[in-house]
């Protein structure tokens, strides 16, 4: 959750707030060491030994190019991050660029994109994390489409159908929907808090919840089973030739 | 002119990682000028080992606000893509045309590529 509290911590310091963390557990202090959380904010940072890490990361708005070179540097070329068959390594590299475009195209931030994640081996999960302080899910669909709904609901509609707000030269309408079949064959979870709305979707199918304060943009968390032994390579009957 | 021309995906992003919109955005820009030249294009994403629906939409979506259906398919095939990057690409394609079905999209569309046309 680094991403989701180091966009809040961001908000705040853009507010010309001074930032002090005191008497942080020493589990937490040392996870949030480690992953270089609290670098941003005074402390040193100490090598992550056991590697499980993946490194608390604040990207500009336009940066997919760094977030795309920080997932291949610090997931896909790092042997200790879990050893997993290639279609999902692939899957997985391409929904966490998905989420982030999102953040880049639907977000209007101005303050950045923050993201981090934790591999655990014992649960053989993966999550990774994405978090902006943009206008929200909410606040898109009401300026864009003019639907007045709750911030819950927004969320569910973004991954529902065609369903998009993108106006404009350049379609879109495709990164939660893929985001979504990928979990639900992974058996993984996805979660999306945005602005007053809690959406997720696990084992158990999709649930949401209205929360009561308010998360400043949004964050997204998706956690993948990594022993999934699932071929993501389609054998597609598809040609070259039958796309258009 | 009608000669066809193949353009390197690799080539014009200058990187394997096909992600961001903007880099489809420049696809976009070439396979754009070809056409308008009346010209056949092949798009070969050879050494390309990430795609994302957002780099599609911009690289190729956007094609269907700008030319039709038939038009595309007679001058614009694809090659050395992988099976499940293609059937990415037909999803973006199928999103493309709902997304140009609205009409009011489609005259957005058409009046913002006007707008640049008329800023250049």
């Amino acid at each position: 959750m680094c991403a989701a509290f180091g966009a809040i911590l961001y908000h705040i310091g853009d507010r010309l707030n001074s930032i002090h963390l005191t008497s942080i557990p020493r589990n937490v202090e040392k996870i949030l060491s480690k992953n270089g959380f609290l670098s941003h904010y005074g402390r040193e940072q100490i090598p992550a030994n056991w590697g499980t890490t993946i490194p608390y990361r604040r990207f500009a708005a336009k940066g997919d190019r760094y977030f795309a070179a920080y997932v291949e540097e610090e997931f896909v070329r790092r042997s200790e991050m879990p050893k997993m068959s290639s279609g999902l390594v692939k899957k997985f590299r391409e929904s966490v660029f998905e989420i982030f475009s999102n953040a880049v195209i639907h977000s209007q931030t101005r303050l950045g994109i923050f993201s981090c994640g934790q591999y655990f081996p014992n649960r053989n999960t993966l999550d990774f994390s994405v978090a902006d302080l943009g206008i929200g899910i909410r606040k898109n669909v009401q300026d864009n489409l003019g639907l007045d709904l709750s911030a819950e609901d927004a969320i569910e509609w973004a991954t529902q159908g065609t369903n998009t707000t993108k106006r404009g030269r350049i379609p879109g309408g495709l990164g939660l929907k893929l985001l979504y079949e990928f979990v639900q064959l992974n058996r993984g979870q996805l979660q999306i808090v945005s602005d007053t709305g809690y959406w997720c979707l696990g084992r158990d199918g999709a649930q949401k919840i209205p929360l009561k304060g308010s998360f400043p943009g949004t964050a997204v968390n998706i956690e993948i089973n990594t022993s999934d032994v699932r071929s993501y390579c389609l054998k597609s009957e598809l040609s070259e030739t039958d796309i258009f | 002119m009608n000669e066809s021309i193949t353009l390197s995906v690799f080539e014009i992003v200058g990187s394997p990682l096909c992600v961001a919109s903007d880099d489809g955005e420049k696809v976009y820009e070439r396979i754009e000028k070809a056409m308008r030249q009346g010209r056949s294009v092949a798009l070969s994403f050879l050494n390309v080992t990430s795609l994302t629906s957002a780099f599609l939409n911009a690289a190729i979506g956007q094609l269907y606000g700008e030319f039709s259906e038939a038009e595309i398919r007679a001058k614009l095939t694809v090659k050395d893509m992988e099976p499940d990057d293609l059937a990415l690409l037909r999803r973006v394609v199928e999103t493309a045309k709902a997304y140009f079905q609205d009409p009011s999209r489609f005259a957005e569309a058409r009046r913002a590529a006007l707008e640049e046309d008329d800023e250049q």
